[in-house]
C-alpha cells in the first residue's frame, strides 16, 4: 500500500513541523486539561479522606454487597448486550451494505436512525409494552399464542439486556458498515470464483477481514451500556436491578461531600472497566489495516440473494418492526393519550402535550441550551476530527498517535465519570471555573463523543487515496486549495455525518447532563427525562417525539438538498 | 527546452537508505526510463522530480533552476510538471471536463479559453465524446486518459507517468504505450516514465535507467541495455537470457565442459557469460 | 491554528455564558414543585413584583441537595431561595450557617411548626397518602393502610412507592413509618415486593392496571384528576397520612446567587399570605394557613388531614437520614 508513505509534501517542510507541533499540541492540550487531569483528579481524590490517605472509602464502598451486585449486573448487562448488539449488527451491516435486499437504503437510515432517539425513551415504550402484567405486546403475544401467562417480564436482567441491546447495537451498526463500504469487493469475488456460496464467503472471508471493525464496534457497545444510566434507571429500579451508574447516581443524590465522595470511589471501577476494554481494543485493532480506495472508480458491486431475497427482506422487516417502529410508535400514541390506562380514541385523545411542548418556556429554553451545547461540541469535535485525520493519514508527524489515544481514552471513559471529574477540577478550585456555564456540557460532550466523528473522518480520509491529493498538487493547486477542491468534497458526506454522530448523542444528553446542569443551563436530555420520571409521561412522549420529528426532518432536507448524496 | 539535472541525490527513510548517490542530467524532450522491480527506488526517484519527497541530500534542476536543494524546497504545484499516477487519481466527484480543465482554473485562465484547451487536449487522446461523464462511468483505459489530458493540459515543462499502463490490459496497454510516444512527440516535452515492464522501457525510452534496491544498475539507450548489460541482473531483468560461466579469451570464451563459444567483449579471465537466445544459431 | 481554537472556545465562552438579563435584580429558587405550578406561579410573580426577575429551578429534592452540596464547593450556590420538600434539610442548612433569618409577618397565621427565629417556614403541605384506580380494582379489596401496604400479600409485587434517595418526602415518610413501626417495616414492605420508582411512572402503572395500589404525594393524584378527568382516587390511610410541611428559605447573601435578601424577604411575605397560599392550593398542594384560602381541587379539609396524619419527628428524621436510607436499601434491594 503506497498510502503508507511519507506525505509531508502537504506542507512546505520547514513551516510543516511547526504547524503540526502545534496542531498536536493544541489538541493534547485540551485533551490533558478537560480529560486527563480532571480524571487522575478524580482518582486521587477518592483515596483522600478527611485525615489524608486513607482507603476507608472504597474498603466502605467495596465491601457493600449491593455494589458488587451491581458491578456484576452492570458486567452481564453490559457484556451480553455486546455480543447481542453485535450479532444483530454484523448481518444487519452485511445485507444492507453489500445486498440487493430490497430497501436496503431506507432499512440503512431506520436502522441509524435508532441512534438519533435518546435510549431512555426506548426505555419508556418498553415499560409499557412488556410490563409483566398489562404490557401491550406481552399481553398481545399471551392471546396470539393462547398462553396462560405473560410470556415476557422487562424488569429483569434480561429486560435490561433487551432494552440496551435494541438501544446500543446501533453503534455497532454504524461502524461495521462504514467498514463493510470501505472494504474491496474483489475479496469476496475471489472466495465466489473459488466456488464459494455466498453464506461461506461471508463466513471464510468478509467476516475475518471485519474482525477488527466487529471488535471495535463492540467494545463500543459495551462500553456505552455499561456507562448508560437512563435505561437501567428507567427498566431495573422498578425491579430492584443496581448497576454501577444507578448506584453512583444514588450516592451522588445522598446530597452530602461524602456521598460524592462515595460516588468518586465506585466511579474508579467503572473508569478501570471502561479503560481495560479500551486496552484490549487498541491491542486488537493495533495493526488497523485500511483498504484504501483508490483514485480508480469502481462500480459498487452486490451480492445476489436470489431465492433468499425475499425472505431475508421479510425477516429483517419484522425486525424493524419489532426494534424501531413499535417502541417509537408507542411513543408517539402515548404523547396524545389522556389516560393511559385506556387505548387511545377519540375521546382519549389530546394534543394537549403538544400544546405544553411547543408553549413551555421551561421545555423551549432547555431545547435551545441543548441545540447551542450540541452544535458548539459538534463543531469543535468535528475540527478537530478533521486535522486529527490529516494528522494521522496524511503525515507522519511524531507524536500524532497521543491525541488519538486521548480521545480514545475520553469515550471509553463511563459519562459519570467525566462528569464528575469535571465538577470537582473545573469549579473554580483550580483556577478554572466553567460549573454553571454551557461551556462545561460543551466540554463534557466532545470528551465523551469526539470518537465517534473522528473515526468516521479518519476512515473516509484514509478511503481517500493520497494521489488524488497528489494530482490536485502538480495541477498547481497549493495544498490548501486542494484539500478544499478535492479531499473536502469528497470526504463531506463524512464531515456531516460525523458531525451528527456528535450532536444528537450531546444533544438528548443524560447521564453528565444530570450533574453539570445548572439554573441557566439545563438541558432538553434532563427536561425530557424529569417529565417522564416526575412530571408526566405524555409530556417526555411528546418531547421525545418531537426530536425524533426533528432527526427525521433534517435527514429528509439534507437528502433532498444534496440529492442524496448527504443522508444520516 | 526543458532539462532534469540530478546532482549526487540520495534519499534515507530514517536511517533505511532507499536511493543511493546518484547523478544524471535528463535531456530536453528526451523520455527517460526508470526500470527496476517493485521496490526499488524508482517510484520515489520521480516523486522527488515530482517534489513530493524531499531528497535527503543533493539537488534537483528544471531548466537551470533549483527546485530542491540545500535550503531550496519549490512545492511541487510550483514545478509546472504534469503527472500521470499509476491509479490514474481521476477525481470521482467531477466530471470528464472538470478533472481536465483543473489545472487551467488554477492558474485563472479564462473560461472560454479553458473550454478550447480542454477539448482540443481530449481530441488529442480520443475522449471528445464522454466530455461531461462521470469518472465511475468510464473504463479503466478511458480514465487512464483523462490523467493523461490533465497532465498535459497546461502544456507542462516535464510530464512523469508513475507505471501508468500497469492497470490496462495487454491489448490496451499496447496501444496506450504508441499513443504516449506521439503525444510526446507532439507536446514536444521531456517525459520520465516508471515502469517495471521491460518492453515499455525498450519500446519507449530514449534512455533506460536501470534501477535495482536503490542503486543505478546502469544508464543507456535500450539497445546497449540490451546488448551490452553492465551487470548480472540487468541482463537478467531485461529480456531472455542464460548465464554460463567460464574463461574469456581472444573473443571466445572457454566454458567448464571445453566448449567454446565466440563473443565480442573486452574482458578477459573468468567471467560469467550472458546468452540471448536469439544470439544463438544451431547448426 | 492553536490561537483560533482559544479564540473560538472564548467566544464560545461569552455566548454560552447566561444572558445577563437586564437590570432587573434577579432571584433562583431552587424547587420541588411541579412545572406546572412552577409556570403558573412564574407568571403570576412576574405581574405581581415586575420589577424583579424571579426563576424558578426545578429538581428532585435529592437532586437538589446533591447539587447545593457540589456548589458548596465552589462557595456560592446558585439559588436565593430553597423551596424543597423535606423540612429536615432546613434544620441541616441552618446549622451550615446558611440560611438568612427573617421574622415574617405573616407567621402568628401559620397552621403548623416554622422556625422561631425565621430561618424557614413552612410554605406548602404536601400529604403522602395511597392512591388507586377504581376503574380496575376495587376499594375494599385493597389494603387502607401503610401498614398493610406494606403487609397485605394480595398485592404483593403490585404496589409501588418513591426512591427516598431522590425524593425528600418519601425519606420523611420512612422516617415516620420507622418512628411508628420500626425498621421491621422496611423489610415487611421489602417482602411485598414494592417497584421504586417516581410519580409519574408510579400514575401510569396504577392507569394501566400494573400496579394496584401505590404511596405517592396527594397533589401528583389530585392533578391528575383535575386535569386529565382521571378516575384514580385517593386512599387516605387509617394509620394517618404523612403530612410534610414544606419550608421555604432564603439563603444569606454571602452564599446566595444574587444578594437581594430584602426581596427574597418580600417574597416570603407574598408566599405565606393568602394569595400566596391559593396560588399553592391551586397548585394542588394545601395551604399553610389557619385559616385555608380553600382547599385543593377534590382534597378533603386540610385540618383533618393534619388531624389524624402519623406524627413525624424532624430532628429523627434528620439524625437518621444516612441510616435511613441504608436500611432502606439493605432491605428492598438485593
Amino acid at each position: 500500500m503506497k498510502s503508507n508513505r511519507s506525505h509531508s509534501y502537504l506542507l512546505p517542510p520547514t513551516s510543516s513541523l511547526n504547524i503540526k507541533a502545534a496542531l498536536i499540541v493544541a489538541i493534547a492540550a485540551f485533551l490533558l486539561l478537560f480529560n486527563v487531569w480532571p480524571m487522575s483528579y478524580l482518582i486521587f481524590r477518592s483515596f483522600v479522606g478527611e485525615g489524608g490517605f486513607t482507603l476507608e472509602t472504597f474498603k466502605r464502598i467495596y465491601t457493600y454487597p449491593l455494589n458488587w451486585n451491581a458491578l456484576r449486573n452492570t458486567l452481564i448487562t453490559a457484556g451480553l448486550s455486546m455480543v447481542f448488539g453485535v450479532m444483530i449488527a454484523f448481518p444487519l451491516a452485511w445485507l444492507v451494505g453489500r445486498t440487493d435486499m430490497y430497501g436496503r437504503k431506507f432499512f440503512r437510515t431506520l436502522f441509524v436512525m435508532t441512534y438519533m432517539v435518546p435510549p431512555y425513551v426506548g426505555a419508556m415504550a418498553w415499560l409499557r409494552l412488556l410490563n409483566p402484567r398489562v404490557g401491550t405486546m406481552n399481553v398481545f403475544l399471551a392471546k396470539l399464542f393462547g398462553l396462560s401467562e405473560n410470556p415476557f417480564n422487562i424488569y429483569t436482567l434480561g429486560g435490561l439486556i433487551w432494552v440496551l441491546t435494541t438501544f446500543y447495537y446501533p453503534y455497532a451498526f454504524i461502524t461495521i458498515s462504514r467498514a463493510m463500504e470501505k472494504m474491496d469487493p474483489s475479496l469476496e469475488e475471489a472466495s465466489k470464483i473459488s466456488g464459494a456460496s455466498p453464506l461461506r464467503t461471508v463466513m471464510t472471508v468478509t467476516f475475518p477481514i471485519m474482525l477488527p471493525s466487529i471488535v471495535a464496534a463492540g467494545l463500543l457497545v459495551f462500553v456505552s451500556a455499561a456507562s448508560c444510566y437512563g435505561i437501567p434507571s428507567i427498566i431495573g429500579a422498578p425491579g430492584q436491578i443496581d448497576t454501577i451508574t444507578t448506584r453512583i447516581i444514588d450516592y451522588v443524590y445522598v446530597g452530602s461531600a461524602e456521598g460524592l465522595n462515595d460516588a468518586t470511589a465506585l466511579a474508579v471501577s467503572l473508569m478501570i472497566i471502561g479503560n481495560l476494554v479500551l486496552y484490549v481494543s487498541t491491542f486488537i485493532c493495533g495493526s488497523r489495516q485500511y483498504v484504501t480506495v483508490s483514485g480508480k472508480s469502481t462500480r459498487p458491486n452486490i451480492v445476489e440473494l436470489g431465492k433468499w431475497r425475499v425472505p431475508v427482506t421479510i425477516l429483517v422487516t419484522l425486525f424493524a418492526l419489532v426494534v424501531v417502529v413499535i417502541p417509537f410508535a408507542t411513543v408517539a400514541m402515548t404523547s396524545f393519550t389522556k389516560n393511559l390506562g385506556k387505548p387511545l380514541s377519540s375521546t382519549n385523545f389530546t394534543t394537549r402535550y403538544w400544546n405544553i411542548l411547543l408553549t413551555r418556556k421551561g421545555i423551549l429554553d432547555t431545547a435551545k441550551n441543548s441545540l447551542i451545547a450540541a452544535s458548539a461540541a459538534a463543531t469543535f469535535g468535528i475540527i478537530i476530527s478533521c486535522v486529527m485525520a490529516w494528522l494521522l493519514t496524511r503525515t507522519k508527524a511524531k507524536g500524532r498517535q497521543i491525541p488519538d489515544f486521548l480521545i480514545t481514552l475520553g469515550s471509553g471513559t463511563p459519562s459519570v465519570v467525566i462528569a464528575l471529574a469535571l465538577i470537582m477540577t473545573m469549579s473554580g478550585r483550580f483556577g478554572i471555573n466553567i460549573y454553571n456555564t454551557l461551556t462545561i456540557m460543551i466540554v463534557a460532550y466532545m470528551v465523551k463523543y469526539l470518537l465517534m466523528g473522528m473515526r468516521t473522518v479518519v476512515s473516509a480520509m484514509s478511503q481517500i487515496h493520497p494521489s488524488l491529493e497528489e494530482a490536485a498538487l502538480i495541477s498547481g493547486a497549493e495544498w490548501q486549495r486542494g484539500f478544499w477542491d478535492v479531499t473536502l468534497p469528497l470526504i463531506a458526506p463524512s464531515v456531516v455525518a460525523g458531525w451528527f454522530l456528535i450532536f444528537m448523542p450531546s444533544f438528548y444528553e443524560l447521564t453528565m447532563s444530570t450533574l453539570l446542569y445548572s439554573t441557566d443551563t439545563k438541558t432538553i436530555g434532563y427536561e425530557l427525562f424529569t417529565y417522564q420520571t416526575y412530571h408526566s409521561q405524555q409530556t417526555a412522549s411528546a418531547i421525545a417525539t418531537g426530536i425524533l420529528i426533528m432527526v427525521v426532518a433534517v435527514n429528509w432536507l439534507l437528502n433532498k438538498l444534496t440529492k442524496g448524496e448527504f443522508s444520516i | 527546452m526543458s532539462s532534469i539535472t540530478l546532482t549526487n541525490i540520495t534519499k534515507y527513510y530514517g536511517d533505511v537508505q532507499v536511493i543511493q548517490t546518484f547523478s544524471e542530467v535528463f535531456s530536453d524532450k528526451e523520455f527517460i526510463t526508470l526500470l527496476g522491480p517493485s521496490g526499488c527506488g524508482k517510484t520515489t526517484m520521480l516523486r522527488m522530480i515530482a517534489g513530493f519527497e524531499r531528497p535527503t541530500t543533493g539537488e534537483i534542476k528544471i531548466d537551470d533552476k533549483i527546485v530542491s536543494g540545500l535550503d531550496v524546497f519549490v512545492p511541487p504545484n510550483l514545478r509546472n510538471i504534469g503527472m500521470v499516477f499509476q491509479s490514474y487519481a481521476v477525481w470521482p466527484h467531477m466530471n470528464v471536463f472538470n478533472n481536465v480543465a483543473y489545472p487551467l482554473k488554477i492558474q485563472k485562465v479564462a473560461k472560454s479559453e479553458i473550454t478550447t484547451r480542454v477539448e482540443n487536449i481530449l481530441e488529442a487522446v480520443h475522449l471528445s465524446p464522454y466530455i461531461s461523464r462521470m469518472p465511475n462511468e468510464l473504463s479503466g483505459g478511458q480514465q487512464q486518459r483523462v490523467a493523461l489530458a490533465r497532465a498535459l493540459v497546461s502544456n507542462p515543462r516535464v510530464l512523469l507517468l508513475d507505471e501508468p499502463l500497469s492497470n490496462l490490459d495487454a491489448k490496451l496497454r499496447e496501444t496506450m504505450r504508441y499513443e504516449i510516444k506521439d503525444i510526446q512527440k507532439k507536446f514536444g516535452i521531456t517525459v520520465v516514465y516508471v515502469t517495471h515492464d521491460q518492453t515499455e522501457a525498450i519500446e519507449m525510452s530514449d534512455r533506460v535507467i536501470v534501477f535495482n534496491r536503490g542503486i543505478v544498475q546502469q544508464v543507456d539507450t535500450p539497445l546497449n541495455i540490451y546488448s551490452h548489460p553492465a551487470n548480472e541482473f540487468v541482463a537478467d531483468f531485461i529480456g531472455k537470457v542464460s548465464f554460463v560461466h567460464g574463461r574469456a579469451s581472444d573473443g571466445y570464451i572457454a566454458l567448464d565442459d571445453g566448449q567454446k563459444i565466440s563473443c565480442n567483449g573486452r574482458k578477459t579471465g573468468d567471467v560469467i557469460a550472458a546468452v540471448r537466445p536469439e544470439s544463438v544459431t544451431v547448426f | 491554528m492553536k490561537k483560533i481554537l482559544l479564540t473560538l472556545t472564548l467566544l464560545c465562552v461569552f455566548a454560552c455564558a447566561p444572558a445577563m438579563a437586564a437590570d432587573k435584580p434577579k432571584i433562583t429558587i431552587y424547587t420541588s414543585m411541579y412545572e406546572d405550578i412552577i409556570e403558573a406561579m412564574t407568571q403570576t410573580l412576574h405581574e405581581k413584583f415586575p420589577a424583579y426577575d424571579v426563576e424558578f429551578f426545578y429538581g428532585g429534592t435529592g437532586t437538589l441537595q446533591a447539587k447545593i452540596a457540589a456548589e458548596r464547593d465552589t462557595k456560592k450556590l446558585g439559588c436565593d431561595m430553597l423551596m424543597v420538600a423535606d423540612p429536615s434539610y432546613s434544620l441541616e442548612l441552618k446549622e451550615l450557617g446558611l440560611l438568612h433569618p427573617y421574622i415574617s409577618k405573616e407567621a402568628e397565621n401559620i397552621a403548623l411548626a416554622y422556625d422561631p427565629e425565621g430561618y424557614w417556614y413552612p410554605v406548602r403541605n404536601l400529604n403522602m397518602i395511597l392512591a388507586y384506580n377504581p376503574e380496575k380494582f376495587d376499594k375494599k379489596d385493597l389494603p387502607q393502610s401503610f401498614k398493610d401496604f406494606a403487609a397485605d400479600e394480595s398485592v404483593r409485587g403490585l404496589i409501588s412507592m418513591p426512591n427516598p434517595l431522590t425524593a425528600g418526602t418519601a425519606l420523611v415518610a420512612l422516617s415516620a413509618l420507622k418512628d411508628k413501626y420500626g425498621y421491621e417495616y422496611f423489610d415487611t414492605l421489602a417482602a411485598n415486593k414494592p417497584m421504586i420508582e417516581s410519580g409519574s411512572v408510579a400514575l401510569t402503572k396504577l392507569e394501566t392496571g400494573e400496579c394496584k395500589i401505590i404511596m405517592i404525594l396527594e397533589e401528583s393524584v389530585l392533578k391528575k384528576r383535575e386535569e386529565e378527568d382521571s378516575e384514580l382516587e385517593v386512599i387516605y390511610p387509617t394509620d394517618g397520612a404523612i403530612c410534610v410541611p414544606s419550608p421555604i428559605m432564603t439563603i444569606t447573601d454571602e452564599w446566595s446567587a444574587h444578594g437581594n435578601s430584602k426581596i427574597c424577604e418580600e417574597l416570603t411575605d407574598w408566599f405565606l399570605s393568602p394569595e400566596g397560599q391559593s396560588y399553592i392550593v391551586k397548585g394542588w398542594m394545601h395551604s399553610v394557613l389557619k385559616n385555608p384560602p380553600a382547599i385543593p381541587y377534590d382534597s378533603i379539609n386540610t385540618a383533618d388531614i393534619i388531624k389524624d396524619s402519623m406524627p413525624v419527628n424532624w430532628e429523627n428524621c434528620l439524625r437518621d437520614r444516612t441510616d435511613l436510607r441504608t436500611n432502606f436499601e439493605k432491605a428492598v434491594k438485593k
